[in-house]
């Protein structure tokens, strides 16, 4: 007998604990809530440093790029997808005159940013939606990737940088 | 609208002298007119199946083809037909090409006695609940042959496993109907509803039990979660459907849909009242037929509500579950009806 009740007991049991689920599911479907991000409607901001494409820096002031066609990234690419020209102006100084870098072969491996010496090259975290129709569009001109750098992105006074490291290594000792 | 079109047929058939043919008009036309609907219902029900469970997990669902993503199906439907038919080298020929057809046919031929409205129906059968019954159990079969000629463990495995699934969940399914068949006392649904509208109460409440194991077993028919162990994704890819791909795919995938539909509205004709209005709603102007679809909807959504909530139940609890609670409540449920019948005259 003791058996025959606790058979209808569960049966009533998980009865009852289908229909909660049931509640929470159907409470959830009503609500209409979503926490998911609607892409092209909605974009969440990159952080700052994320790789998302390589530009060319070009100082507005000057009104040049900052690059002197010195071949330091084109050396450091490891598929040789960059391909630069330059001459020496007026000044005395080399400047570029054709920067094509061919994304179709880009690893995005930051070697050429990271052997640039003028400040020249740089990650964007903002462009990151880089897919294109055709082939070709992927082999970018220094027009495609002139890229003028708002001053909160500006990199630090070098006095300041050196004070910055001077006390994180004496907290460090 | 259906005897409208059919009689205008009859005549233009009469006018060019084949007259002898006008037997033929009203099913074809019925066919077409039931084909047409139900495909667009089953598109309808697979975006609405998608904004369900999106809804469930907080998302929002198919919103880039046409208005609220409503085009989604066509779009996925001309997909599935434009795909290459892939077929395994060492299939079996005949049943591996029949599986599909059967899969479908069988599950679409048990629309035709489902009242929609006040005498509406393709055929109005004497014996409805029955060939409902037995029809839609044809879609073992192919589901077993599809296992079985994809030549293909896992689909094999999951052959077997609805061949288990539906031999059992078979018999619940007519056992809560046999008390509302005992009340009512004929087997003709358009009677059924007739019976519920005389007496002044929908089956659901005094068969409620009943109600619940129908539903349940119903689910178990259709292979949905949570007992979908035939199809089981994480365990069997695809079971019994895991080689087809294409149109034979989309025609599996259209027989399921169609086999809830059919459920449900078997569910809703018998429980629910079928084209009946709501309790102290009557007075209102609303057709017969928008009551049947409104309270299919609301079934189709237990059933979608019942996918998106409950985990798949393993083999063994499957059956346990079959067994040793649905058949033995069923038959208490008859036995206690009978009683009822016995002694008051009529059914709880």
């Amino acid at each position: 007998m003791g058996s025959l009740l606790s058979y209808f007991k569960n049966i009533i049991f998980g009865f009852w604990n289908l229909l909660v689920g049931l509640s929470v599911t159907t409470k959830y479907f009503l609500s209409m809530k979503t926490n998911t991000q609607q892409y092209p409607e909605e974009k969440l901001p990159l952080p700052v440093r994320s790789r998302s494409m390589i530009k060319l820096i070009y100082d507005g002031e000057k009104d040049q790029f900052n690059c002197v066609a010195c071949m330091m990234c084109a050396k450091a690419c490891p598929n040789s997808c960059i391909k630069l020209e330059g001459v020496r102006g007026a000044d005395g100084k080399r400047r570029v005159t054709t920067f094509k870098l061919d994304f179709s072969t880009c690893i995005f491996c930051g070697y050429c940013v990271e052997a640039c010496g003028f400040d020249a090259l740089t990650f964007v975290a903002e462009e990151y939606e880089n897919s294109v129709y055709k082939r070709g569009s992927l082999l970018q001109d220094e027009q495609a990737m002139k890229w003028v750098r708002p001053a909160h992105l500006a990199p630090k006074p070098e006095e300041e940088v050196k004070a910055e490291a001077a006390s994180t290594a004496k907290a460090g000792v | 609208m259906v005897h409208l079109i059919a009689n205008l047929l009859q005549q233009a058939l009469g006018a060019v002298g084949l007259s002898g043919f006008a037997f033929i008009i009203n099913p074809i036309v019925s066919a077409v007119v039931m084909f047409g609907g139900i495909s667009v219902f089953v598109m309808f029900l697979v975006w609405m199946e998608r904004k369900v469970s999106a809804h469930m997990q907080s998302r929002i669902g198919p919103n880039r083809v046409g208005v609220f993503g409503l085009l989604q199906t066509v779009a996925d439907a001309l997909k599935l037909t434009t795909k290459e038919d892939i077929k395994p080298v060492h299939r079996d020929k005949i049943p591996y090409y029949i599986a599909p057809i059967i899969a479908f046919v069988a599950t679409f031929a048990g629309m035709i006695v489902i009242p929609f409205d006040k005498g509406v129906s393709v055929q109005n059968l004497n014996i409805g609940i029955l060939y409902v019954i037995s029809i839609t159990s044809f879609t073992v079969i192919a589901i077993l042959s599809a296992g079985w000629s994809s030549n293909n463990k896992f689909a094999l495995l999951g052959g077997f496993r609805s061949a288990a699934q539906i031999v059992s969940y078979e018999v619940p399914l007519v056992m809560s109907l046999v008390p509302v068949i005992m009340t009512a006392g004929t087997l003709n649904l358009n009677n059924v509803v007739e019976y519920q509208q005389k007496a002044g109460y929908w089956f659901v409440v005094p068969q409620f039990i009943a109600f619940l194991i129908f539903i349940t077993s119903a689910t178990a028919e259709a292979n949905r979660a949570p007992f979908d162990i035939p199809e089981a994704e994480s365990e069997l890819i695809g079971g019994f459907h895991t080689e087809y791909s294409g149109v034979k795919f989309a025609m599996f995938f259209l027989g399921e849909y169609i086999a809830i539909i059919v459920s449900s509205a078997v569910a809703v004709t018998v429980f629910l009242g079928g084209w009946l209005p709501l309790p102290f709603l009557g007075s209102l102007p609303i057709p017969g037929f928008a009551w049947f679809v409104a309270k299919l909807l609301f079934v189709i959504y237990l059933i979608m509500a019942f996918r998106w909530t409950f985990p798949r139940l393993r083999v063994d609890q499957l059956m346990d579950f079959g067994w040793k609670v649905l058949i033995p409540i069923s038959i208490l449920n008859i036995l206690i009806t009978g009683f009822c019948i016995l002694f008051f005259g009529k059914g709880v």
